[in-house]
């Protein structure tokens, strides 16, 4: 076995590369949206002002409440939570 | 989880009292009519085999002060039935489980999956939340949520920033949530790891309030955690016909993060047979399970939706990611095409696939060193999930009908080497099938 190279840093933690990797594909995401995005003027929102192109909250709240009782994830577009000694 | 009804009939009142009484006595002025949005739902939700039955009814409300300021609250009574999963393994001999407080029992034939049958609960769920302007791009809200069940106790609070940028094209927004639980469990909280029904012989007396809080058997009564969010995120109006949505979520759980009702079976490595217990009432030997106290959760969600002239289209992924092992990710899709002015239809499909958590078993062998941690939960196996489903609306003059159907199917994967012997002939993860119906029925005044 060789001796170990005492300059190399240790390994980073699986979990902080992926949670640096996840902030760095949302920066990247969000500077993608705003640069290339013309920008779409107030007057053009008809279609963004329709009721069904609003997330229905409601809805998700029932799903939200059912999947987490039943998978091991939760949130996502919302808050994880806790809250129910689910079946 | 709970092991006592409560009066179903009283909450309801109670609840149906409560919302009225917050409705205004007389009509509103009419510049004001459309101030008070209600949306509300009757919701049944099945599984197959007599498991799970879940009976709820939701009511949002809405009221809109100005255009700035808005005050919104939803109440949720759930009434559970049926039966659960309680982790063990099938076996060619009757197994008998005792119940949670030590009393009670029931036995499982040969062959059949191991069901908690005494489960029965009510829960009432109730969350508020205020939002203001501040300024002419920024918004921020607070909230409050708890909900109480026999042996389960949520509170909450939330807070949210949101600011608008770029012409109102891109909004960014943080939100923190911070929870505290508390579970009581019937028969008080089990030692993890250690055999059921191999504890202090409970006397059969309890204690000064008339519960089985475990106290009798040397149990803590109660247990209790603490759950952490930081929510981020940024919404992009991509052109006037879409817009894209993404989020980085955070998640910190720290406490009592094990099922007390949930134990593992242990069994022979050649035979697959049950091993002899060591208590008279309990033949075979069933050890409690046991997570870790600790759980970190952080997901990436990202939703597009996209305007045609008259329907429209949502996509949604989330990748999800924890400390236990767990990996999973989400596709959903929903189509709603707006049939005419007054209707739609609108059909939704979701993919769901995780991997189990580093220390999901499906069962223990007899000669392998006990381990730290360790569940039987199926929840935290390796698991596909698919939903397919449609929703129809229909608005008149007295507000949306909607009807919702939906097919939920489980499949859960056994942890690899567990069928052993006998049970090779068993399914040890059976698929789960559940029907979700939802009556919606919403107005604004």
């Amino acid at each position: 076995m060789t001796s170990c190279d005492c300059s190399t840093p240790p390994a980073t933690p699986r979990r902080r590369v992926r949670a640096a990797a996840a902030l760095a594909s949302l920066a990247a995401a969000a500077a993608v949206f705003t640069a290339g995005c013309a920008g779409v003027e107030p007057w053009e929102r008809d279609l963004h002002a329709r009721a069904d192109m609003a997330a229905d909250v409601h809805d998700a709240a029932i799903d939200d409440h059912i999947y987490f009782s039943k998978e091991a994830s939760s949130g996502g577009r919302s808050f994880a939570g806790g809250g129910c000694g689910c079946n | 989880m709970q092991l006592k009804r409560k009066p179903v009939g009283a909450t309801l009142a109670a609840a149906t009292c409560s919302l009225l009484g917050s409705l205004p006595a007389a009509p509103a002025a009419a510049q004001e009519a459309k101030d008070w949005n209600v949306d509300t739902s009757l919701l049944y939700y099945g599984e197959d085999n007599g498991r799970v039955e879940d009976v709820s009814l939701l009511a949002s409300i809405r009221r809109a002060f100005d255009e700035d300021r808005t005050l919104a609250a939803t109440l949720t009574i759930d009434s559970l039935t049926g039966a659960t999963p309680n982790g063990a393994v099938p076996a060619n001999v009757p197994q008998t489980f005792t119940g949670p407080s030590g009393g009670g029992s029931y036995t499982v034939a040969p062959g059949e999956q191991p069901l908690d049958t005494t489960f029965l609960d009510t829960r009432v769920a109730l969350s508020a939340s205020w939002q203001q302007a501040l300024g002419n791009s920024t918004r921020w809200s607070v909230g409050f949520s708890g909900s109480d069940e026999y042996d389960y106790l949520h509170l909450g609070l939330d807070a949210r920033l949101e600011r608008d940028f770029n012409l109102r094209n891109t909004t960014a927004f943080i939100g923190v949530a911070y929870g505290q639980d508390e579970i009581k469990p019937v028969g008080g909280i089990p030692v993890g790891l250690a055999p059921m029904g191999g504890e202090v012989e409970d006397d059969g007396e309890d204690d000064d309030d008339g519960d089985d809080d475990g106290s009798e058997r040397g149990r803590d009564a109660d247990g209790s955690k603490d759950v952490a969010d930081l929510l981020v995120g940024v919404t992009q109006i991509l052109s006037r016909r879409s817009l894209l949505e993404v989020a980085y979520s955070y998640g910190q759980a720290d406490g009592y993060l094990t099922d007390p009702y949930k134990i593992l079976s242990v069994v022979d490595p050649v035979t697959g047979v049950p091993v002899a217990g060591s208590e008279d009432e309990v033949p075979y030997l069933y050890l409690y399970e046991n997570r870790p106290d600790s759980r970190t959760k952080q997901s990436l969600f990202a939703e597009w939706r996209y305007a045609f002239d008259r329907d429209s289209f949502a996509l949604n992924v989330r990748f999800m990611d924890d400390d236990w092992g767990v990996q999973s990710q989400t596709a959903e899709a929903r189509y709603r095409w707006n049939i005419n002015d007054r209707s739609y239809l609108e059909p939704h499909l979701r993919w769901y696939t995780q991997s189990a958590a580093d220390f999901y078993r499906t069962v223990l062998f007899a000669e392998d060193a006990v381990p730290g941690f360790a569940t039987a939960d199926y929840r935290l196996a390796d698991l596909d999930a698919y939903t397919i489903g449609a929703k129809y609306g229909l608005r008149t003059d007295r507000g949306e009908f909607s009807l919702r159907l939906e097919y939920y199917q489980q499949s859960p994967t056994e942890s690899p080497g567990s069928a052993a012997g006998d049970l090779a002939g068993f399914d040890l993860t059976p698929d789960m099938k559940a029907v979700i119906v939802q009556f919606g029925y919403k107005f604004d005044f």
